[in-house]
């Protein structure tokens, strides 16, 4: 018996979960504009997971670091949930991402 | 410097996985009269998934196995999340499926049109706008 993917597998439910609240969260403090710094950073993550020797902790980067730039792709869908009033609409000025006007001609990707 | 492929490996199933259950479940779930037919089949193949993981000697394999296999017991559980969001008009309902035209008769809120399929404004809806989209005239 090899418990390695199913407990990597229990752990990927944990990380996917905490990313149904990151999503809500970080759309609510942030915006959605700001999907190409969190994708940036999870590619940045498994890219980083190919030089841990450790499998446990490099397999826990490489699914916390998939599961950023699936959420990056969620915020955008999240921003109009919320201006539907789905959820709590934040009404105070967010912080703009660096080079927003750049960012808000391109098309945020959602799935 | 030898690489550690096992985190890529990781990362490509949890990003296939969820990818592949997001698109299949909203698409099953239009489509299927029961709700409890494609739940019960991903909860099979999710058992399924996570026993081979246990067999698996291979770490590569064991761990795609392990991954995927939790992400599809998880659409077992969308599958009835998202007749509720049919329900509650989150989600499209199908007019040619008879669970959905049972939804679209008993509660209020379910619609055949697709709230999401729209770009953020930048400002909270108003209920005149909220009026209008549900028209189809926005």
């Amino acid at each position: 018996m090899n418990f390695f993917g199913l407990l990597l597998g229990l752990a990927t439910l944990l990380i996917i979960g905490l990313g149904f609240v990151w999503v809500i969260r970080g759309e609510y403090y942030l915006g959605y504009l700001w999907w190409p710094y969190i994708m940036g950073l999870g590619i940045l993550i498994v890219i980083a997971c190919l030089f841990v020797p450790s499998n446990w902790i490099s397999a826990l980067l490489g699914i916390f670091g998939a599961s950023l730039v699936w959420g990056s792709t969620e915020l955008k869908e999240q921003a109009v949930r919320a201006e539907i009033g789905w959820y709590p609409y934040n009404p105070t000025t967010r912080p703009a991402p660096p080079y927003v006007d750049k960012i808000k001609n391109w098309p945020a990707p959602h799935i | 410097m030898t690489l550690n492929w096992i985190g890529l490996v990781a990362a490509v199933t949890t990003f296939m996985g969820v990818w592949i259950g997001h698109v299949s479940v909203r698409k099953i779930e239009y489509i299927s009269p029961t709700v409890w037919v494609p739940s019960g089949v991903a909860l099979f193949l999710g058992v399924l998934l996570e026993l081979g993981a246990l067999v698996s000697e291979n770490p590569y394999l064991s761990a795609l196995l392990g991954i995927f296999g939790v992400t599809v017991l998880w659409d077992a559980l969308e599958f009835w999340r998202q007749h509720r969001r049919v329900e509650k008009g989150h989600a499209p309902a199908n007019p040619d499926n008879p669970r959905h035209t049972r939804l679209l008769r008993t509660s209020a809120m379910s619609t055949t049109m697709d709230w999401l399929d729209r770009n953020p404004t930048g400002r909270l809806l108003s209920t005149e706008e909220l009026r209008a989209i549900q028209e189809g005239r926005l």
